[in-house]
């Protein structure tokens, strides 16, 4: 809880134009996509997938409060590669799964949907959850 | 958040051409369900009747819009006038009355010019609905003037004539709970913010049962939050849904706010409250 609304929903920001902020203001108004359609299945992890492409350090020089986020994905991407992600991405082209929100161009540097995902999975993960029990957290709280 | 309203991209002619009833769409989302209305919209140019002149005369099975008909597509089963309208797009007509309701058909053949209006058909959605006067407006123009959490209004409106209808949508979250399963989380809990200017500060959290729901209040009470519902999603995880002074619920913070459960031999005995980027917002300890 915060004590007052605008604060508390300052996360919430679905101004698309924050992704055409400067990188340094981004993490000053957060911006997700607004998901309209059905979100269809979790998708199923890759057989052999890595966290080769997922962002370094080197690339997170702008906002190094997120390595952490970026390493906890990198550790577990059998995991993240079977959860969908809820921000509205997985409809992209060349999106598969919330680990693709990690990879490339990496929405989850701006997003607070996909960094809340993927801190919710890493974070269940570290006390034995399995991928299941993650999605239904994760369906839980972003909607299924 | 629940709510969000733009205007489509539109097809554009590979030559631009002027027309008097140009092209527009509505798109209202409501939890998760999306309506789009796409229609000609034909301007009064100085006719001060439209309706009952060649316009539009008594007794037609009309299109609200010009040129081709006017479509209204649903993204998830819908209730509009109370009845049941299928995911899928349908051609939108009225049968005009001089006096009285008018009555709405929507047709699964949506592609159909306006000359050539639907004959009665099984498949088709037949509803009345409600005409009153409004101040004028030029141009024919559908809207969505009421929102719910659940549905709201669908309006026409050509110069004063206007034209009401209330839909629904599928809800996707069920706000009530049976009092036995809300009875073991009632109660008072010591709540500890754990993040931002507020950290460490101690104040209460209570749960309690009111009209078939489970509430929470801070105490003391957070002005813009109130007494809120709270939402289950998942066992023992819940989100609250804020009431508007009229005691209607209007948001649901989802998944802006998660509050977790967590149960000692069976009873709820401590909470967590996380934010949409899964901070830890406040941990909560029932209280004796």
């Amino acid at each position: 809880m915060m004590t007052d609304r605008r604060t508390f929903l300052h996360s919430c920001s679905v101004l698309a134009v924050g992704a055409l902020l400067p990188a340094p203001m981004r993490t000053v108004a957060p911006m997700h996509c607004m998901h309209a359609g059905p979100l269809g299945p979790h998708p199923t992890p890759r057989q052999g997938i890595t966290a080769a492409k997922v962002l370094s350090k080197d690339d997170l020089s702008h906002d190094p409060a997120l390595i952490p986020l970026f390493d906890g994905v990198r550790e577990i991407p059998e995991i993240i590669d079977g959860i969908r992600c809820n921000c509205g991405c997985a409809s992209a082209p060349g999106m598969y799964s919330l680990l693709s929100c990690y990879e490339g161009a990496a929405m989850a540097q701006y997003c607070p949907i996909c960094q809340g995902q993927g801190r919710l999975a890493t974070r269940l993960h570290k006390q034995g959850k399995s991928l299941d029990d993650i999605r239904v957290a994760v369906d839980a709280q972003f909607g299924g | 958040m629940l709510t969000f309203t733009s205007l489509l991209s539109l097809p554009v002619p590979s030559q631009a051409q002027i027309r008097a009833s140009e092209v527009g769409s509505i798109s209202q989302v409501i939890d998760g369900t999306k309506l789009t209305i796409t229609y000609s919209r034909p301007r009064s140019r100085g006719r001060a009747k439209l309706f009952g002149t060649s316009a539009a005369h008594w007794g037609e099975t009309w299109t609200p819009g010009a040129n081709w008909a006017t479509t209204l597509e649903v993204s998830k089963p819908v209730t509009i006038n109370g009845r049941e309208v299928a995911v899928g797009k349908y051609s939108v007509w009225m049968i005009l009355k001089e006096t009285g309701d008018w009555t709405t058909v929507l047709d699964p053949e949506f592609h159909r010019f306006h000359m050539e209006p639907p004959d009665s058909a099984a498949r088709q959605i037949r509803f009345p609905v409600k005409i009153d006067q409004a101040p004028s407006v030029d141009v024919l123009t559908w809207s969505f003037p009421e929102l719910t959490i659940s549905g709201g209004t669908i309006a026409m409106q050509w110069g004063t004539t206007r034209a009401t209808m209330k839909f629904s949508v599928q809800p996707s979250l069920q706000v009530t709970l049976a009092e036995a399963e809300a009875r073991p989380y009632l109660g008072r809990y010591q709540y500890t913010a754990m993040t931002g200017r507020d950290s460490g500060k101690v104040s209460a959290f209570v749960v309690s049962y009111e009209n078939g729901t489970m509430k929470g209040e801070y105490d003391p009470t957070v002005d813009w939050m109130g007494r809120f519902a709270l939402i289950r999603v998942a066992p023992d995880v819940f989100v609250p849904g804020l009431y508007d002074s009229k005691g209607e619920l209007y948001e649901v913070l989802r998944p802006d706010m998660i509050i977790t459960f967590t149960r000692v031999n069976g009873r709820p005995m401590t909470f967590e409250e996380r934010w949409e980027d899964d901070t830890l917002g406040a941990s909560g300890k029932r209280l004796p």
